[in-house]
């Protein structure tokens, strides 16, 4: 355990003065952000239009509500940081392999498990502190652009503030539990591979692979831990969610993707996991 | 180590490599290119796995080197530090490596003369500064075994000076026991108590260093122009050995129980002229070449 300790303080420290690190801390918040204010942009000219030529319509109406935005933001902001944290991670391991700076960690301070449970949970550190920050951008960026309320027709409040709250909850809750698993692909690519910019453009190539593949697969997509988080073919729970909170009702949702949304992710996660230990201990460092 | 056994596929690297290091020693681990030298140490270090042997470095294996919490500590031919980190990030960084270190980051800056680098990015530094930076790492703590693969590659000469004393010094203050790797014979041989060569893959010499030049002895190399009536009275003389021609000219020889001054006056009575008789000094440099038949070291 304490060399676990020794070897996550040393992965934070480098990770302090690595540009890698804080562009995967910094870069979703700030795609969310640049992304209200072109959308802020855009709906200012569509509402100068429509005034002009007098039109008013429940779409037109709902683009001035906040949740429909946040919702958005963080599918956005997410999309990114999942991509960022596959790839960092997958330089991780292999960079140092390929400059030799774990060498000096692994016969001084830990073990070959110590040294890749440490890099994981740092990334899982990085990529909590990245959700975190995105989220208050995202609120944040929403507030100052929008109004937050309830979803209203004609007078009439068609779905309540708490049942958005709830939904948004449920939704990015069901987009967050997948990124463990996407952290550890990456760290399984990386111990794997024989160099870092292998490792990257495999864990990136993958990455996108399979997005390719899950539109092709229908149901049995399900089976893909990469279906349940938000990405550029986007299949994920917050996707519908985007709709729900708009007022859309034609979202329909089967309980079972739920119950895959929640145990393919957990299960990748200890098999990629336990791979990359495995093949940590064997190979050449 | 006992019995070290690596092959990379098909290709065996080592044969059953035995090799002791005893305490507060200063090995030198000398072998031509692809000898196997490398990768003795990674196996010693746990970075490679091996086929077959033992290897144990202060009682334990080399998968668990770190739980001697920086007794073992290594500089590779390659400066193995983060190139992103600036020097006193870098050694900051080592410093974490150590439980109880021995030295301030100042200290070993001053002490291999980076100091004047301490905000550069190892990226920006020279091949030789890198070396003086991850030498320095090792030196932030009181290891009790340091390995240095090729340690003064890319080194000036006052670089090389700096850190054989370095070693020197460490080795008679701290009793740290050093293993060096490297092509460079007449440096090893100034700092070095103890040698084993690897040739294939195999120790074909080892233990201490001024036995085995005491063993290898000096060569007399004879100037003559009668080098066939020389040949023929020495051939069958038991105080010379090793004799070999190595022109129509010159022969060499190893003397035994007998002097250079001895030999003049028995060859002059045999009327064989000496134009001139060279002493060839016990050298590290001339023992590897010897056993390692004339190699390239």
């Amino acid at each position: 355990m304490s060399n676990l300790l020794a070897a996550l303080r040393l992965e934070l420290f480098l990770s302090r003065y690595s540009l890698a690190a804080k562009i995967v801390l910094l870069a979703p918040a700030l795609v969310c952000l640049a992304r209200f204010l072109l959308v802020w942009l855009n709906q200012a000219g569509q509402q100068a239009r429509a005034g002009l030529i007098g039109a008013d319509s429940f779409e037109l109406a709902q683009t001035q509500n906040a949740y429909g935005h946040f919702v958005d933001g963080m599918n956005t902001g997410l999309t990114i940081l999942a991509l960022l944290l596959v790839a960092l991670a997958a330089f991780d391991f292999s960079s140092e392999r390929d400059t030799g700076s774990i060498r000096h960690v692994l016969i001084r301070r830990a073990g070959r498990g110590s040294i890749v449970l440490a890099k994981l949970l740092r990334l899982h550190i990085l990529g909590l502190l990245s959700l975190s920050l995105l989220g208050l951008a995202a609120w944040g960026g929403c507030a100052l652009f929008w109004d937050f309320g309830p979803v209203v027709e004609d007078g009439f409040e068609l779905i309540g503030e708490d049942e958005i709250l709830y939904e948004i909850h449920l939704g990015l809750l069901m987009a967050v539990i997948p990124l463990p698993a996407v952290i550890a692909f990456g760290m399984l690519v990386s111990v794997a591979a024989q160099s870092a910019t292998q490792a990257v453009t495999l864990a990136l190539g993958a990455t996108l692979a399979m997005d390719i593949f899950k539109a092709l697969l229908g149901e049995r997509a399900w089976y893909l831990y990469a279906t349940f988080h938000p990405s550029l073919l986007d299949q994920s729970y917050l996707r519908e969610v985007s709709r729900l909170v708009r007022g859309f009702s034609d979202v329909l949702v089967q309980d079972s993707f739920f119950v895959f949304n929640e145990w393919v992710p957990a299960v990748s996660l200890l098999v990629f996991a336990l791979a990359a230990l495995f093949v940590a201990r064997r190979r050449s460092l | 180590m006992h019995g070290l056994r690596k092959r990379y596929g098909d290709v065996a690297v080592l044969h059953g490599v035995d090799l002791e290091l005893p305490a507060a020693a200063v090995f030198g681990l000398v072998g031509l290119n692809g000898s196997g030298k490398t990768t003795t140490i990674e196996c010693v270090l746990g970075l490679q796995g091996f086929q077959d042997g033992e290897v144990s470095v202060l009682g334990h294996g080399p998968a668990e080197l770190f739980r001697l919490q920086g007794d073992v500590v290594a500089i590779f031919d390659s400066p193995s530090v983060p190139p992103h980190l600036t020097v006193r990030q870098c050694l900051e960084h080592a410093r974490m490596l150590c439980p109880l270190p021995r030295r301030s980051c100042a200290e070993v800056e001053r002490l291999l003369g980076i100091e004047g680098y301490t905000r550069f990015r190892i990226r920006q530094l020279s091949l030789g500064n890198r070396r003086r930076v991850s030498i320095a790492q090792a030196l932030l703590g009181e290891p009790r075994l340091i390995l240095l693969d090729e340690p003064f590659n890319g080194l000036d000469a006052g670089g090389v000076d700096q850190v054989l004393e370095l070693i020197g010094e460490l080795n008679r203050e701290t009793g740290a026991s050093f293993l060096l790797s490297s092509h460079q014979l007449p440096y090893l041989e100034r700092v070095c108590s103890h040698v084993g060569i690897l040739q294939e893959g195999r120790i074909t010499a080892a233990g201490e260093l001024r036995d085995l030049l005491a063993d290898s002895g000096s060569r007399i190399v004879l100037h003559t122009t009668q080098s066939g009536l020389a040949q023929q009275l020495l051939e069958n003389d038991s105080r010379v050995t090793d004799l070999e021609q190595l022109s129509s000219t010159h022969l060499k020889m190893r003397l035994r129980e007998w002097q250079s001054e001895q030999l003049v006056a028995f060859l002059v009575e045999n009327k064989v002229p000496v134009r001139e008789l060279m002493q060839q000094s016990a050298s590290l440099d001339n023992l590897f070449r010897e056993l390692t038949a004339g190699g390239d070291a």
